[in-house]
This record gives C-alpha cells, structure tokens and sequence, in this order.
C-alpha cells in the first residue's frame, strides 16, 4: 500500500476506532438501572415514559425519581405491567395494566402484602360499609380467620340509609383500603405510600393515617396531637429520620414515635408488620369493648414497643390505667343500653334503625364518646378522655334518662 | 445544475434526458428530492409518537410537502432550461430547510434537557440530530448552485455533507439504541458501521483521496448499504410477531421500532457514492 493511501486509511481506522471506544465508555457510564433489566422493554421505560410524562403530567414523574424506588433500580413499567387478572390496554408501544392495586406492589413487597391481608385494614375496612357481598367465599372465609364477623357480615345500615352517592364519595374515600380488586387481591397499598412516591416517610407521617382516623369516631389523629408523643413530634420532628429502615429503625431516627412507629415499625426487636392490627389488644371501636383473642400475645408486643423509650414499670402502669378506662367505659355503655333496650321492648322505639332522632344520640353515644375516651386512654389524650369521652357519656346518659321518663309518659300506641 | 445547459436545445427529448440523467448534479437534486418526499412520511410518523404535541410538529411536514413540490418544479424547470428560476427556487428552498433543521434541533433538545444536562436526559430526549437532515438536504441544494460541478470542490463538499449524514447517522443509531441499552448485540452494528463511514470520509475530506482510498470507501458504502437492508429488517421483524397488530398497522408503526431509520444508511451510502464517483472521476485534478 502506497504511503498516502496508509495515511489516510490509518486516519480512518483511528477516527472510526475512537468514536466505536467513545461509545463503548458511555454506555458503560449509564447507571445500572438503565442498562440492566430483563427485557428491552422495561430497559426503555426506565427513561421513555418520562420524556412525555415530564411534559404532560410532571409532578408524578418529580414524586418517582423522589422515591426510593429510584434508588433501588425500579422503573415505570416494573409497577405498571399488568398482572395475572387484571386488564391492559396498549399506550404509545407500552402494554400497561389499566388500574394499579396491591398486586402490582407484591410482586416485590410479596411479606408486607401478606400481613396486610391479616389485618383489618384488608378485606374488614370494605366489609364495614359494604358487608362481604363483593368478596370471593375464599376471601371471606380467609379473613374470618383472623376476624371473625368482621366480613361475614350485612351492608352497614347507616351508609345505605345516607344513600349511593354519599357512601361512594364519603365512606368509601377511607374503606377503600380494603377493596376488592378484580385481579383478586385486596386493596391499594398507595393509600398510604402515595401513588408515586412509594414512600416509606409519607406512610410514617402522623397525617397520613389521619386521612381516615380522624373525626368524632375514631379521633386517632387528634389525640396523638394532643398527646406528649404528638407534641414532641411537632416540635422536632422536622430532625427525625423519618426515611430510616422500617426494620433498623432505633430512638435515635425517631426519639418519639409516630402511629408507624407503635404499630409497625420493628423498634427494639419487634418484627415489621403491615398488620395495624397485631399489637391491639381491645376491641376498641365496638360498643362493648371486649378483649382480642390473641389480647396477651398483642398487648405483649405493644407493650414491648412502648418499653423502648419507657420503663417497663410506667408501661404497665399505663396498660392498667388505659384498661380501667375501658372497662368503666364499658359499663357506662352497658347501662345506657339497657336503657335503650326496655325502651325498645316497651314499643317506645320502632326495631327500625335510624328512623328516630333519638336513635342517633343512641349511636352517637358508643360510637363518638365511647370510643374517644377508650382511645384517648390508650393514646395519651386526656381531654379526649375527659371532656370529648365521660363529661359527654355521663351528660347523654342523663339525657337519655330524662327522654326514657318522657316517652314513658306517653302511651306508645299513640 | 451548469452541466444540463451544456446540452443543446435542438436534442431529442430521450438523449436529453439520458444526458441529464447521468449528470451527477442532476442525480443530487433527485437525491434531494427523494429525500424532502420520504421525509414527509417519516416526520407524520415520528410526531405521531406523541399525537403533534407542539404545534411547531407540523413544520417540517408542511415543508417537506412544500418542497418537495417546489424543488420538484424547479427540477423541471430546470430540464426545460430554465435555469434561473431554478437556481433561486432551488437557493430559497435550501435555505429554508437549514432554517428548518436548526430550529428543529433547538425544539428536539426541549427545556428539560437543558435543565439537567445528563447522559440520562440526552439519550431519552427527541432524536436531536435527526432535524439536521433538512440541514443537509440545504446545504446540498446550496452545494449545487453555488459551486461549480466541474470543479474538484465539488465531489469534496459532497463527502464532506455525507460525512455530516454519517455523523449523524453514528450519533442517532447511539442514542437510539441507548434507550433500550443495547439490548440485542446486533444494535451495536450500526455504531459501529457508521464509525468506520465517518473515519473515511473523515480521511478523505483531511487528505486529498487516492485511487485505493476510494475503492476502500466504495467498500465502506456497499457495508452502509447492507447495515441498512439488514437493519431495515430486524426493525420489520416485530411487526410479523404474534399480536403485534393487534393495534393496527399504525400503531405498530408508530410505537415500535421505528422501520425507516435504517434506511438512512442506504441513503447516505447513494450520497456518499456521488461523492465519491466525482473524485474518483477528478482524481488527477485532485493529486494535482
């Protein structure tokens, strides 16, 4: 070969030879997430769906690569490919699962999913407004289990009597949490994690279980704002760890807890649970509060939650005072109920529920001061177990008392 | 277009035509034409993607219609030997289409990019090279008004316009198969192929070419040509998979790989080869 011709082929090879290595060196610089996935498709959509969502829905593409999700290599279609069961639809070269539930979240969170079931946040939130009609035999008899008439259960009387619409918008909005999905799981983990944050802090943060436990039935949020843990946690909060490891978290992340903490987290080797209800040990929420069936083992892993920061002293102390109140609380139900009951055998109330004002104060009376006093006893709320629970259980009861003697006074035939 | 007005007006039509036919500046304007044409389907297409989000989406396929039908006029006008309307026409059209090509550049490159300048958000971004080839297209429809045919510059502004296309077509087949990370081996041909077109072409514009060198890059092109025919292929493949269709012919079309792209390698390979015909074709005048 003639020198020129050399020269210039030689030219060629290294401009060609450079650009090849360039490319080689780039691609190798791409983060892992990007490069290492099990078929092209999902290679694609660790970038692709953002290049329009950052255009046309951009906050949610801000709230994924927030997440820890990112961190951990997750992409787009990681959550939105459609399982067994659920439908699809084909979106710009992408086959996606029409709705996201808990199935989609236990391809990976396979242990959390499993211990949702077990709790009453699962198929028992629905059931409390919709009774088990939208559930699989095998779901109910599943959740009877662990819950026994939790599911297997009617409609609740009062959101048919508010109407279809009222029970949608309203009761749903929390009960939700419980759904029965069409694939055949149960529920959406988002209503706490939130849809694309998949956030650990956000399921940790106090308001997010007040989205629903709030309110004159069940007034969680209020109460723990009232509470010592509350006020600590709104003073200094803002330098907690509230990103800290479920598993590893230690007093030094969180130095008071939040509702997560108690009832989740695995602090002072408690094992994480997504089971809200595993450390309760008294049927609060009901009119008559009665103990768990598993009341010891619960109140035992509660108690060892509380023995992180308290000595076991103070703990039990507590438990014996939180009981008390329960058990007092208890007995005013049971006397205002018999009250109601003779009015009932006497005709003075129809067997129709919901159909008389008094029949509301009756409901109001277990539902709103009943249960704020066993909860406030059980949180650290006094006044929620004072003037928000007995000052309005011994006033009602009065009232009742004066209404008895009054239709009492009528024939109730008339 | 000098050459076509050597011919005289008294020659029968099929000498004229034959004539003009072979004349490499004629075949440029075809080359240019064809181009403008394809490009009215392959923008439709690839704006499709995202439904003409923008309303500036619709630019380049109004131009490339227009084009297409004014430098079609031209051309004509240019075998009736008109060659002054045809050389303003074509000097409008050409420069119109850089306008074109750059302005789509900046719009590919969108606000976010610029917001955070990363390998990420370079590889999923809109293919920012690809508007450059209405650039091209310009620059050649200048190349031929303003430069003398019969001259050795202008086999050499050739290639070097076919070194831009294979510049272009090494950064667009990169990034492109970035996006899904090489996933198939084969996705790294290309690259590769179109490294090696660019080195060549690169020695070629650097050094006055010898008779080897341009056998050589015959070789090159004949390479870029069947990397076309092969990735034009594998692009079509998913097409005939099970289910593929389900969504009709379009979406698979729009949302798949996309079929045409490859076939730029062919395209650049016929540009490259005009180039290289003409130095080879002047070579003496080049050593000299």
């Amino acid at each position: 070969m003639e020198l020129d011709s050399f020269k210039s082929v030689f030219i060629a090879l290294t401009i060609a030879g450079a650009l090849v290595v360039g490319a080689f060196f780039l691609q190798a610089q791409r983060p892992h997430v990007a490069t290492e996935q099990p078929s092209a498709e999902l290679v694609k959509a660790t970038g692709k769906c953002a290049s329009c969502h950052r255009r046309e829905t951009p906050a949610i593409v801000e709230e994924y690569e927030r997440s820890e999700h990112v961190q951990e290599g997750t992409n787009c279609l990681d959550c939105h490919q459609p399982q067994d069961g659920q439908e699809s639809f084909e979106h710009r070269g992408f086959t996606l699962a029409t709705s996201l539930t808990a199935k989609n979240c236990s391809q990976c969170h396979a242990e959390e999913n499993r211990q949702f079931l077990r709790s009453r946040h699962a198929a028992p939130a629905w059931a409390a407004v919709q009774g088990s009609t939208d559930f699989t035999q095998e779901q109910i008899a599943f959740a009877e289990q662990y819950h026994e008439g939790a599911v297997a259960r009617p409609a609740n009387r009062l959101a048919q009597l508010e109407g279809e619409a009222a029970r949608e918008v309203g009761c749903q909005g929390c009960h939700d949490i419980g759904k029965p999905n069409p694939d055949g799981s149960i529920g959406s983990c988002t209503q706490c994690h939130g849809r694309h944050e998949a956030s650990v802090e956000l399921a940790r943060e106090p308001r997010t279980c007040g989205q629903c436990h709030m309110g004159p039935d069940h007034a969680q949020i209020e109460i723990f704002e009232e509470s010592k843990h509350g006020v600590l946690f709104e003073t200094n909060g803002d330098e907690y760890n509230m990103d800290a490891e479920p598993e590893e978290l230690t007093v030094r992340d969180m130095p008071s807890p939040t509702c997560a903490t108690c009832h989740m987290s695995g602090q002072g080797g408690l094992a994480v649970t997504h089971n809200v209800s595993k450390r309760l040990s008294w049927y609060l929420f009901a009119p008559v509060s009665e103990k768990r069936p598993n009341y010891a083992a619960n109140q035992a892993a509660m108690k060892r939650a509380c023995n992180n920061c308290h000595t076991a002293e103070h703990t039990n102390e507590y438990y014996d005072d939180a009981e008390s109140v329960v058990r007092a609380t208890n007995e005013k139900v049971n006397n205002y109920m018999n009250i109601v009951d003779s009015l009932r055998a006497e005709g003075h109330l129809t067997p129709t529920p919901f159909d008389e004002p008094l029949e509301f104060e009756i409901f109001d009376y277990w539902h709103y001061y009943g249960r704020t006093a066993k909860h406030g006893a059980f949180m650290g709320g006094p006044d929620y177990v004072q003037w928000h629970g007995n000052y309005e259980l011994l006033a009602r009861f009065v009232h009742l008392k004066e209404k008895a003697k009054e239709l009492r006074s009528h024939d109730p035939s008339d | 277009m000098t050459q076509a007005t050597e011919t005289t007006t008294d020659t029968p039509l099929l000498q004229k035509w034959a004539e003009l036919s072979l004349s490499r500046p004629f075949l440029l304007e075809v080359f240019v034409l064809s181009n403008l044409f394809f490009l009215i389907l392959d923008v439709y297409l690839a704006h499709s993607f995202n439904d003409f989000a923008h309303w500036a989406e619709w630019i380049p396929v109004y131009f490339s219609i227009g084009g297409t039908a004014v430098l079609g006029f031209a051309i004509w006008q240019e075998y009736q030997r008109r060659t002054g309307q045809a050389r303003w026409i074509g000097l409008a059209v050409g420069w119109a289409s850089i306008l074109v090509g750059l302005a789509g550049l900046v719009w590919h490159l969108e606000g976010w990019f610029f917001e955070s300048v990363t390998l990420k958000s370079l590889v999923y971004s809109a293919p920012f090279v690809a508007p450059l080839a209405f650039a091209g297209l310009g620059c050649l429809l200048l190349l031929n008004r303003m430069e003398d045919p019969d001259s050795p510059v202008w086999g050499q502004w050739v290639s070097f316009l076919a070194l831009g296309g294979f510049i272009g077509n090494f950064a667009l087949s990169l990034i492109d198969h970035a996006q899904n990370a090489f996933f198939y081996w084969t996705e790294w041909i290309p690259v590769v192929v179109s490294a090696l077109a660019v080195g060549l072409f690169g020695a070629i514009i650097l050094r006055p070419p010898t008779r080897l060198v341009i056998l050589v890059g015959y070789g090159v092109l004949l390479l870029q040509g069947a990397t076309g025919l092969l990735g034009f292929g594998l692009h079509v493949a998913p097409l005939f998979h099970e289910g593929a269709l389900e969504r009709g012919l379009w979406d698979a079309l729009r949302f798949g790989a996309p079929v045409f792209a490859p076939l730029l390698f062919v395209d650049l390979a016929l540009l490259g080869a005009l180039g290289l015909w003409d130095l080879h074709a002047k070579l003496a005048d080049i050593s000299n």
